[in-house]
């Protein structure tokens, strides 16, 4: 479980507060808000890539500040939104790098590293782009890759900013349909950062909007509370 | 992933062409000499006999640090434009060099005593490397461009050599002749008795570079994947200064500025592996920039009865085309 209490989230100055909320393992959270109203420095936060302005976040019970970096790792996978292709990196190679939390200097990868990313590959439907070098794929290629490579990691908790906003809706529909999966069968906690209100909305997930008249963030049931932020 | 058999082959061949030119490579010069005397030279020394002298004090120490300087000064790069994720860094574009070059005209034009001694030389040449290092690391740590990033390590060239050519105005002639000839390049400077420590201090940097090519192989993802991998980006980026450094003032101390291997053997070794696997990279890099600058060394013996090129000079010729070549298709 993540544990927030009395924090105030931001890059530099704060945003908006977290008065009280817990994320548990086993459920989808779906963040939503408006741009720049900090939903990505809420992610970046969490990932421990950032400090919070004010206040404690804790896993499981302990302090995120008193994780070590390769613990961290262990625990938390993080999509960020600018995934950037590199030339002569191929995409086996990129899925691979989603090991190298478990690989120490003398270990090479094992087969099971390997058996998941064949795994990855398929469940997210990106076999066919194995050779491939990652700057010459498509954004939305680029960002499935992105998440099976979060997949790859195996943690406890994956967090996507905006994934799915490069997209086709098809590939929507499948990313949000697996990531329910995951965290059901898995017992992952996923957290998710997103545009795609109604799309969201037609899955069993939790819903958490960061609202800009009292920024707050907190928890909503239906659409429509949702919608009157955006009109 | 399996490709990796042709890679191995191709390492073997370089590996073979590199052993074959540095035998060519200690037979080169006016007093012709056969196997033997390159067998006795190095396994059973005889300081009367002319040719294993000249063997074993002009060639072989030539020979060692081409080999030497070219896979330093090329791994140097390749971790430049891994940190900076930018196929143009290099530690002469970036001005590591011109630190280094500071620092040793500091030393040589100011005539002090313990600054032009040898060992002030590379300490200096060292202290020069490594502050420049620091400066563009923290540059960049604001300057996120990748051209503002090379124009500002081009600035800095500039500055440093305005400041080298005041200095120079106001040396002595004898000291001025001196670091002429430094500025231009040379492998002949080294002496059999200086080898042992310029590998060990190779040796040790390669030692480094080898730990991290874990967190480098993330790294060209970007600064923030390799954190969120567990690793320890700041240590990380200190220790590709201190190797970057550390290989840059060494060859500098030794040989002089030698421009654009550091940039153009990286790009090379990632175009002709097509991977970004960093242990092979790091190979990769150490066989062809020995082979590299090996060639460069040979060529201008072979071509010194007719024109006199400085190393420096010919790095550049070669080099400077391919890097605009490379401009050209990265920014089209």
């Amino acid at each position: 479980m993540i544990g927030i209490e009395n924090t105030e989230i931001g890059f530099d100055a704060s945003l908006f507060s977290i008065p009280e909320m817990d994320f548990d393992q086993g459920k989808v959270h779906i963040l939503m808000g408006k741009n720049g109203i900090g939903k990505s420095a809420l992610l970046n936060t969490l990932s421990g890539l950032i400090p919070p302005i004010e206040g404690v976040i804790t896993f499981d019970g302990k302090a995120l500040s008193d994780y070590t970096y390769k613990h961290l790792a262990k625990k938390i996978a993080f999509v960020r939104s600018n995934v950037k292709g590199v030339p002569f990196l191929t995409v086996d190679a990129f899925l691979l790098l989603g090991r190298y939390h478990y690989k120490t200097f003398l270990r090479e990868h094992r087969a099971e590293d390997y058996a998941l990313i064949e795994k990855a590959k398929d469940l997210f439907g990106i076999a066919h782009l194995a050779e491939k070098f990652t700057n010459e794929l498509s954004s939305g290629e680029l960002h499935l890759c992105a998440i099976a490579k979060a997949y790859v990691q195996q943690t406890d908790y994956i967090l996507l900013d905006e994934p799915t906003s490069h997209l086709d809706y098809a590939n929507k529909l499948k990313v949000y349909d697996l990531l329910g999966k995951m965290a059901k069968e898995h017992n992952k906690g996923i957290i998710i950062s997103t545009h795609d209100l109604d799309l969201a909305f037609k899955f069993p997930f939790e819903f958490y909007l960061i609202e800009s008249q009292s920024k707050k963030l907190g928890r909503v049931q239906a659409f429509k509370e949702v919608e009157k932020e955006f009109i | 992933m399996n490709s990796k058999r042709p890679n191995k082959i191709l390492l073997v061949l370089v590996g073979i062409s590199i052993l074959l030119l540095a035998l060519l490579g200690l037979h080169l010069g006016d007093v012709s000499t056969d196997s033997w005397d390159i067998y006795n030279a190095i396994f059973s020394y005889s300081d009367d006999n002319l040719s294993e002298l000249i063997i074993r004090e002009i060639r072989l120490p030539r020979v060692c640090i081409a080999l030497i300087a070219g896979a330093a000064l090329s791994i140097a790069g390749m971790l430049m434009q891994t940190l900076f994720q930018n196929p143009l860094a290099g530690p002469y574009v970036l001005g590591i060099n011109s630190g280094a070059s500071l620092m040793v005209a500091m030393g040589i034009l100011s005539g002090a005593g313990f600054l032009s001694s040898e060992l002030g030389l590379i300490g200096s040449a060292l202290t020069g490397a490594f502050i420049f290092g620091l400066i563009i690391l923290f540059t960049a740590s604001f300057l996120r461009n990748q051209i503002g990033l090379l124009l500002f390590g081009v600035m800095l060239g500039s500055f440093v050599s305005a400041i080298i050519t005041i200095l120079e105005l106001s040396s002595e002639a004898e000291s001025l002749k001196a670091f002429a000839l430094w500025s231009m390049g040379s492998l002949n400077g080294v002496t059999i008795e200086q080898l042992p420590i310029i590998f060990l201090v190779f040796v040790l940097g390669c030692i480094v570079a080898l730990f991290i090519v874990n967190p480098l192989n993330i790294l060209v993802l970007g600064e923030e994947e390799c954190r969120l991998m567990g690793y320890n980006v700041q240590r990380l980026r200190l220790m590709i200064v201190f190797v970057t450094a550390l290989f840059t003032g060494l060859i500098t101390a030794f040989c002089g500025p030698i421009a654009f291997i550091g940039l153009a053997i990286p790009n090379l070794t990632r175009m002709l592996f097509k991977t970004q696997d960093h242990k092979l990279l790091l190979f990769a890099n150490l066989l062809f920039g020995s082979l590299f600058l090996l060639s460069c060394d040979i060529l201008i013996q072979l071509l010194s009865a007719v024109i006199l090129i400085p190393i420096n000079a010919l790095t550049s010729l070669i080099g400077a085309p391919f890097v605009i070549y490379i401009l050209i298709r990265k920014i089209r």
